[in-house]
């Protein structure tokens, strides 16, 4: 196998690698800003210059020249090469900067002049704490500026567009924000104007740079030129903690992280994973992290004797389900929903057999027209293709109403979802419905019997399945009220927030939403009626599912891991 | 004897005294054309390529490379990909004025230039890319291509012969690094001028990504000369190493400036003598010998040298474009520095950023200097930032901006170190 030696480390490559891909894949760190794995190769930050030597050949005869201990002679390029762009050969030997006091020098020179018309306006800028420029500056730059002149000044504020904010002062011109909109979005509405040192990224005239994955740029900007509107000034980097999680707006199931301070998600960005979403991650995915903050609902709640939905214990709550549950009978429907995970609506099914009633399927939420073939489905919800593995079909409106008039359903079980909409509230006047709600929104309180709150994706431990048949696990990234030991087992350990301590200005008790998982509330709901529904935390329900469920045979938290997997393919299933 | 020969008897070829050359009719009347016809009568692609590699020309754009081996370089026809000629034409580098004269000229001679190099390397498409701000001379161009195109001169089936090449010109918008040949391609392509990584080499991946060849007017202009006159007429014309006729841009503080036609291999000093001698009566300061970018040469450093790529490397300079800038006693050299800096700051593309950061800071520090208000120091802040740009870049701009400054600082410190504020030395 071919072999090139890096810093004096021999190293086997196959194919025709890109030294800078080929030592970050190994470990070998080398500055660079303007390389982007997933983008073409314009090397032009120069950051990442080494000193590379090829052994001689014999013009004749093509082999390699040695000296006389029999080592090949190696000649060096005369200039440095950028490693971004160098494609490795056999036998190659390559100097970075810890062996080459050259490629050390050129290094701080391109760092030199990559910062003396920066701004270094760190302390107020949002990038500042995980800043590609800060880190390496502080790595391999030099240790002062010679540089005594009045800095370029450029455009400050430029609304780009509706989400994405231009600071061109902060700009090193490495143009991933164009060849972005050029190569991976296909938008073109990002350019380089000027010439020189003016440069700086803007849209054309008359263009706005609106398109629904203008967001990555924040991403991909190795500066704070790129800043996103919404989450602009709002927090310090090293003030969150961010959890790797799914993204829930579309069908998809986007990689992303959720960043939380004080149990508060600030925002969210994607999470490399090849698979699914390589870099990217589309803005709706990224601006909905409201709903986890917003319209959270205080505590469980039943209907009284007076009509109005009124605040109680959780105990209360679960024991009127369960003699809603227990009245009804073989009339209790259960209803399904794309929003919850695979092992809630599994346990749902569980609950449904016990109790004698019947899954009438779940919510779909369609939205038609909205996909674009890429990160965006038309479906809007995360887990339809998980609901679907485990037998259930979108629920039938028609022949729901038509059953709810002739008497036959009773009682509706509805999983974190909302029902108006399906069906009237004047639909649901007879029936005594139970709801599982994630927001105070949901319009099917107005008629619920017994109103149970349950944990969002960014507070629960789960799967979804995506469009594609990809099975993915949620984390929790903010703690609820009376939190489980499963939950705080899986919290990140490293979370420097600690959720808020009394001594940060932004401790606030009223962050901890008082609501619980769905694998807690119905295995509670069918011990209050005396029936057994699996219990014992989402792994361990998950390990019952695959046992018991063909579709989800061989999935387990332990393989699902960071970055999920594929399940067995339908095509086998429908014949088993 | 030198080693231009007998220029005073030289005959002009490449810009004859001809009234109204640029007229088809007055072009053909003087044997124009005829070249292209013995060439797609009697003459093998290969043919013409082996009398081009035999008359030793060497590109006329700066760099010196052998035309021949160049065209040598172009892979084989193969059906589905096409492969293109462009002609640089962007010609913009400070001093140099040598195409601008034959394309108001001798547009002609250009024209069949192009011609024979498509048929050399069997291109069906040529462009011709002409700086923006020579309007005057793009819409000459523009008339006579029309007239050559109702002769039968360029299109299709060429002079019957069954050839078909057709020309495209394409207008500049006015940038310096345009004429950086893979940034000429990126612009006519329509995209931003920034130069290309090489490799991939534009005879690989150039217009469109398809194999080109890329060269400079007189270069081109000079492939009729050799089909007519023999290559063993150019290679004797002038220096062996680097033949030819040559345009020689002369221009600074002389009595008669202008573009001269002599071979190569000229001395110096008798160019500074063809062209009237420095103005007043003065003496030479310094000279530039191929365009702004090129280092420059003190007065006793001309001695003896001539206008070829060794002489001028072994005088520790570069024929460039022969666009020659002479400065006189009274020259101030911080002043021609900054202009210089000046240029290129403002020409950097900004796609790297060595040059795009280091250009800018030059042209801070020299100005500092010009103005009284420099150190020592700057100066060898000044040398540190040659180092730090030099060869570090995608293209050569920043090199070019590099090597005036270097030279111009080693080679002339004392004038610089006048100007600084004395040094400060601790007591």
């Amino acid at each position: 196998m071919p072999q090139v030696t890096i810093d004096g480390r021999v190293l086997e490559f196959e194919g025709q690698p890109r030294l800078l891909q080929f030592c970050l894949d190994h470990g070998i760190e080398l500055p660079h800003f303007c390389y982007h794995p997933a983008m073409s190769v314009p090397a032009n930050c120069r950051q990442c210059l080494v000193d590379i030597g090829a052994p001689m050949r014999d013009r004749a005869t093509g082999e390699v020249r040695t000296d006389g201990e029999g080592n090949p002679v190696i000649r060096y390029f005369p200039k440095l090469q950028t490693s971004c762009s160098h494609v490795i050969a056999d036998g190659q030997v390559i100097h970075t900067a810890r062996t080459s006091e050259k490629v050390e020098r050129a290094q701080q020179d391109t760092m030199e002049f990559l910062l003396i018309n920066h701004p270094l306006d760190c302390p107020i800028c949002d990038q500042a704490g995980h800043c590609p420029l800060q880190i390496q500056a502080y790595k391999y730059g030099p240790e002062g500026s010679r540089f005594e002149f009045r800095k370029v000044h450029k455009p400050k504020r430029v609304r780009l567009g509706p989400r994405v904010v231009l600071d061109a002062e902060r700009c090193i011109n490495c143009t991933r924000c164009v060849r972005f909109t050029d190569e991976i979005s296909r938008s073109h509405q990002l350019t380089i104007i000027e010439r020189g040192v003016k440069n700086y990224p803007i849209t054309p005239p008359g263009v706005e740079f609106d398109e629904p994955y203008s967001m990555n740029v924040i991403d991909v900007c190795p500066v704070g030129a790129l800043t996103s509107v919404d989450f602009r000034f709002q927090a310090r980097i090293w003030e969150m903690t961010r959890t790797p999680s799914i993204a829930t707006t579309h069908a998809k199931g986007s990689n992303c992280f959720l960043w939380v301070r004080d149990n508060l998600v600030l925002r969210i960005t994607p999470r490399p994973n090849p698979e699914v979403n390589e870099y990217w991650l589309a803005d709706e995915d990224r601006l909905c992290y409201r709903q986890f903050n917003e319209d959270r609902p205080a505590g469980p709640q039943v209907r009284n004797a007076a009509g109005t939905l009124e605040a109680v214990s959780w105990e209360q709550a679960i024991s009127t389900a369960a003699s809603v549950l227990e009245k009804a009978g073989a009339g209790a429907a259960f209803v399904g929903s794309a929003r919850a995970t695979v092992e809630d609506n599994w346990l749902l099914i569980q609950l449904a057999e016990q109790t004698g009633g019947q899954v009438v399927g779940f919510m779909e939420h369609i939205e038609a027209g909205h996909g674009d073939g890429w990160l965006r489905t038309d479906e809007r919800a995360p887990n339809s293709e998980g609901c679907r593995r485990l037998g259930m079909t979108p629920v039938d409106g028609t022949m729901l109403r038509a059953r709810l008039e002739d008497g036959t359903i009773t009682a509706l079980y509805v999983l974190e979802d909302d029902v108006i909409g399906l069906l009237s509230a004047a639909d649901l006047q007879e029936v005594s419905v139970i709801v599982h709600h994630y927001h105070t929104t949901n319009r099917t309180l107005e008629v619920a019997a017994a109103a149970l709150p349950a944990a969002m994706s960014a507070e629960t431990i789960g799967t979804y399945v995506n469009l594609d048949g990809y099975a993915q696990r949620v984390r929790p990234a903010k703690v609820i009220q009376g939190a489980s030991r499963t939950l705080m087992m899986q919290m990140g350990l490293s979370r420097a927030d600690r959720h808020g301590t009394p001594f940060d200005r932004w401790y606030n008790e009223t962050h901890y939403i008082n609501c619980k998982p769905s694998w807690e509330l119905l295995p509670a709901v069918a011990e209050a009626l005396g029936a057994k529904v699996p219990a014992g935390g989402p792994r361990r329900i998950m390990e019952q599912i695959s046992q018991r469920c063909d579709a989800f045979r061989g999935v387990s938290y332990k393989a699902m891991g960071l970055e999920g997997m594929p399940l067995p393919a339908s095509i086998q299933l429908e014949a088993a | 004897m030198t080693k231009a020969g007998d220029w005073p008897s030289y005959q002009r070829v490449l810009l004859p005294p001809v009234r109204d050359l640029h007229r088809l009719d007055v072009y053909r009347a003087e044997g124009g054309y005829e070249a292209l016809g013995h060439v797609l009568t009697g003459t093998s692609p290969a043919e013409v390529i082996d009398k081009l590699k035999r008359s030793g020309l060497r590109g006329r754009g700066g760099a010196g490379f052998p035309t021949g081996l160049k065209w040598s370089f172009m892979p084989p026809p193969k059906p589905g990909v096409p492969r293109y000629l462009c002609c640089n034409a962007d010609e913009s580098e400070p001093g140099t004025f040598k195409d601008r004269q034959l394309m108001e000229y001798n547009p002609h001679l250009i024209f069949e230039g192009i011609l024979i190099a498509c048929y050399a390397m069997q291109l069906t498409a040529g462009y011709l890319y002409v700086r923006g701000e020579f309007a005057d001379w793009i819409e000459l161009m523009e008339h006579e291509l029309a007239r050559a195109y109702e002769a039968n001169l360029v299109g299709d089936n060429i002079l019957g012969t069954g050839f078909s090449a057709d020309i495209f010109m394409h207008k500049g918008a006015g940038a310096y690094i345009c004429g950086e040949e893979t940034s000429l391609m990126e612009s006519l392509e329509g995209k931003r001028a920034y130069p290309r990584i090489k490799p991939p080499f534009p005879a690989q991946q150039g217009i469109w990504g398809y194999p080109t060849t890329i060269n400079n007017v007189e270069t081109l202009a000079c492939a009729p000369l050799i089909m007519t006159r023999g290559a063993e007429w150019f290679a004797q014309t002038g220096a062996r190493t680097h033949p030819g006729p040559v345009l020689y841009g002369i221009s600074g503080h002389i009595n008669r400036p202008g573009v001269y036609e002599y071979p190569t291999g000229m001395l110096i000093t008798d160019l500074l003598e063809i062209a009237g001698g420095m103005r007043g009566g003065k003496r030479l300061k310094a000279l530039v010998p191929g365009g702004a970018s090129v280092p420059v040469l003190r007065a006793d450093m001309i001695e003896g040298v001539t206008m070829d790529a060794d002489s001028l490397r072994e005088a520790g300079s570069m024929m460039g474009t022969a666009g020659m800038l002479f400065l006189d006693e009274d020259t101030d050299m911080v002043a021609f520095l900054r202009r210089v800096a000046r240029f290129y700051h403002h020409e950097s593309c900004g796609q790297c950023t060595p040059c795009r950061e280091g250009t800018g800071w030059m042209e801070n520090l020299i100005t500092r200097i010009d103005d009284g208000q420099g150190n020592l120091r700057d100066l060898d802040l000044l040398l540190d930032l040659c180092d730090q740009m030099e060869g570090r870049t995608v293209c050569a701009l920043a090199d070019a901006a590099a090597w005036p400054v270097r030279n111009t600082i080693r080679r002339f410190r004392e004038d610089f170190e006048k100007r600084c504020k004395p040094a400060v030395w601790a007591a």
